[in-house]
């Protein structure tokens, strides 16, 4: 009798493993894993999270993502990795436990997740840190990004910055992200030495860099090239600006950071003229996916205030740019998950090769098996600030495309 | 394809305000549709959005390159493509193949990326940019599609190379009474377009009465222009249907253009199997449009108008099938010009694992998984009874 109960379970499990039209009516939980430095740098932090939230807030309303016959109701579960390496293994390891399909990061730790996260197949998405080496799309497989690589920044500067036959002082402070750009740089102006006046490191955090733009100054750069923190950058347009020396700064994406401005309060005029690089906001669909995304961005959760004015005293708002790409993250692995048909993580993180979705801004978002990349090269373009906002530059053919987006209240 | 251009010709024939009409204009065929639905190469329906916008034009040139055994199957084959943008503003293409592997080819100003089935390109144009893709293609799906097939064999002291015209396909044409002076206008000018290589532009024939379909199909073949090298370990002794030259046999031919579709090169001595190396293009229909006598233009030509018809119809149908093979993997934009060369060459011995079927690896490999996990299945549940009545 109890031989024939255990045969009559077997049975009953293999019809189970068998059946694949049996029909469940709950919604499951899908766990996204979002760690990113909430006591770190707290302004990425939130506007990553935020933009995940949004995406899934968005898809569960629309009752959750369909696998056969089973619905999947995406549950959102944030870790703060304090900017460190070591808490962010901590954080995925907990991430793993909890059952995430994916680790959305700023990009905190990578190097040491990467592996952790690929024994259990499960992809990791990096949506700020641009860094050339965080991102292989053969040695580590499971790890994508959508943000503006340092790579491409670099390249797309030297195509900007040597045909204007300018002496470029390339600067760059000697934190983590300051080296791997400096390493960026060198390498896309590597083939124009005659463009580069001089190469100098800065201190991080070091207030006064009244000395290095000084011995810039004389070098004969006639353009300064900035890559490193913002603080970094705020001190370089004091330095310059209070000799009244009015060279051309030109910085990565940390260049838009708000810390920037809220440091120059007093000084809007130092802050005009400042150019960075970033990932377009707008597609050549126009303004219409992007505004319709900011104003999901901002019922949800506000306006991010950069807490300065415009001259005729507009507050300055900054547009969610990091929230759109992790928005646009959770819907590439939506489609994958689609294209897999399952949830299983090895299975979704393969599927994220082969998918495309549309993103925020009108622009189509998606990986491959070569490029773990999903902001393209091409799609970095050039915004100049005056009054505290910034416009597309209209001296580049991609930027000249782009239309200005709203940025007071 | 051919049941669409089937369906058009009886619907042309079968339509009562066209057979009540005295005249009527009827399309020739030309540029488009193709006879086929590949080449180009097609394994995916490209995604939303993936299509050029009007704002950016593109023109395709590629180099095929097919690896050959000695007996001439394909084992090995990758292209070389060469997108030329024109235009300023955002592009997202797919192109479809069978790519095992895809890298930038010289000078690409971007990176393909690569999809099951599909090459990628995604970015910004500022008014020229050039995409190259160098891709490895699986052999097998793409082996139906090459136009050339070459079977090569040895007997003793002879060796024997075949090379084949493999575009022929069948065609309903149809047919009807044309006046011949606008007849031998057509033909002038679809001649004039076939000797400068042009795309040709599409025209109308008038017919009066009746328009009816042929009782025969027509047979429709890609002229190919071919040229090649057998080069041996030793001079040969002799070779008919090419010429000696030291150790080589060159040889230069065209398939079809009322020319036979199949040549033979014999070649005697040699000591050895010969290295391989044939360049095809698609090229121009010359002898099919050339004037009776040699002159200038059709004028002349005694021939009645529905021979003349059909000489009109049956020469654009292979200008369109050779236009169709200048495609072989796909372009973009629909209206871009593209140019295709392919090359069969002996490929080295440690590759030569010949395709013959279509059958992907991928498709196998899931078949003995599914088998496998029938199996393991079947083999628990047998146990389960066998333990439970033991």
């Amino acid at each position: 009798m109890r031989r024939l109960v255990i045969f009559l379970a077997g049975v009953a499990l293999l019809a189970a493993g068998c059946g694949g039209s049996s029909t469940s009516s709950s919604p499951k939980n899908l766990v996204i894993a979002v760690d990113v430095p909430v006591t770190g740098s707290p302004y990425i932090a939130q506007t990553i999270r935020q933009g995940v939230e949004l995406a899934t807030s968005n898809l569960n309303g629309g009752g959750g993502v369909r696998v056969g016959k089973q619905s999947y109701m995406l549950r959102v579960k944030p870790y703060d990795n304090h900017l460190s390496a070591r808490q962010a293994v901590e954080d995925t390891r907990r991430a793993l436990d909890a059952g995430a399909v994916t680790i959305v990061t700023d990009g905190t730790g990578v190097d040491a997740t990467w592996q952790l996260a690929r024994q259990k197949g499960v992809s990791i998405s990096i949506t700020y840190d641009g860094g050339s080496g965080l991102v292989d799309a053969e040695k580590r497989p499971n790890v994508f990004r959508i943000a503006p690589t340092n790579h491409g920044i670099a390249f797309r500067y030297a195509e900007y910055l040597i045909p204007k036959k300018l002496k470029v002082g390339l600067l760059s402070d000697d934190s983590a992200y300051g080296r791997e750009g400096a390493s960026d740089v060198a390498k896309a102006f590597s083939e124009n030495p005659e463009s580069v006046a001089l190469k100098l490191t800065l201190p991080a955090g070091q207030p006064d860099l009244s000395a290095q733009i000084l011995r810039a100054r004389r070098s004969g750069a006639t353009a300064l090239l900035v890559w490193g923190q913002p603080p970094t950058i705020a001190a370089v347009l004091s330095a310059a600006r209070s000799i009244g020396w009015q060279v051309p700064v030109y910085t990565p994406p940390t260049g838009a950071d708000p810390f920037i401005r809220q440091q120059l309060a007093d000084h809007p005029k130092w802050v005009d003229g400042l150019t960075f690089a970033s990932g377009r906001l707008t597609a050549e669909v126009g303004t219409g996916p992007f505004t319709n995304f900011q104003s999901q961005y901002e019922a949800a959760y506000g306006p991010d205030p950069v807490g300065v004015k415009t001259s005729n005293g507009q507050k300055v708002v900054q547009p969610p740019e990091f929230g759109m790409y992790s928005y646009d993250f959770i819907h590439v692995l939506v489609a994958a998950i689609t294209h897999a048909g399952s949830v299983e993580p090895a299975k979704v993180t393969s599927a994220l090769n082969q998918v495309t979705a549309q993103g925020a801004n009108g622009d189509a978002r998606g990986f491959n098996e070569h490029n773990h990349d999903g902001v393209v090269d091409d799609d970095i373009y050039f915004a100049r600030f005056h009054d505290m906002t910034y416009q597309p530059v209209q001296d580049d053919p991609l930027s000249a495309t782009l239309p200005p987006i709203a940025q007071t209240r | 394809m051919r049941r669409a251009l089937a369906a058009a010709a009886l619907a042309a024939a079968a339509a009562p305000a066209a057979a009540l009409a005295d005249t009527q204009q009827v399309l020739l065929p030309g540029p488009t549709p193709y006879p086929t639905p590949s080449p180009p190469l097609a394994t995916v329906t490209p995604p939303v959005g993936a299509t050029l916008t009007f704002r950016i034009h593109a023109s395709s040139d590629q180099r095929v390159t097919a690896g050959v055994d000695a007996a001439g199957r394909l084992v090995r084959i990758r292209a070389l493509q060469n997108l030329h943008l024109t235009g300023t503003g955002d592009y997202l293409i797919v192109v479809p193949a069978p790519v095992l592997d895809v890298q930038a080819g010289p000078g690409s100003q971007s990176q393909p990326g690569q999809r099951r089935g599909q090459i990628l390109w995604a970015g910004f144009a500022a008014k020229r940019k050039l995409l190259s893709a160098d891709a490895l293609l699986r052999p097998g799906p793409v082996a139906p599609f090459l136009p050339l097939r070459l079977r090569a064999a040895r007997d003793g002291d002879r060796y024997t190379l075949t090379l084949a015209n493999a575009t022929e396909v069948t065609q309903v044409a149809f047919q009807g009474t044309a006046s011949k002076p606008e007849l031998v206008s057509l033909l002038d000018q679809t001649r004039r377009q076939s000797l400068a290589h042009e795309r040709l532009s599409p025209v109308y024939v008038t017919i009066a009465g009746l328009v009816s379909q042929r009782p025969q199909k027509a047979r429709i073949v890609a002229p190919l222009l071919v040229s090649g090298e057998l080069r041996f370990p030793q001079a040969p002794t002799s070779a008919a249907g090419g010429v000696v030259d030291g150790r080589s046999v060159r040889f230069s031919f065209v398939l079809g253009d009322e020319q036979p579709l199949t040549r033979r090169l014999e070649v005697t001595g040699g000591g050895g199997e010969p290295r391989v190396r044939v360049e095809v293009t698609p090229t121009a229909v010359v002898r099919g449009l050339r004037p009776p006598g040699g002159g200038a233009s059709w004028r002349s030509s005694r021939l009645p108008a529905d021979a003349l018809l059909r000489r009109l119809i049956d020469t654009r149908m292979e200008l369109v099938r050779s236009d169709q093979y200048q495609g072989f993997l796909a372009n973009p934009d629909s209206l871009g010009l593209n140019s295709t060369s392919y090359v069969y060459e002996t490929a080295s011995a440690r590759r030569a694992a010949p395709v013959t079927t279509s059958s992907s690896g991928e498709s196998s490999g899931t078949l003995v998984v599914l088998l496998a996990i029938g199996g393991a299945i079947v083999a628990a549940a047998v146990g389960l009874v066998a333990w439970a009545h033991s």
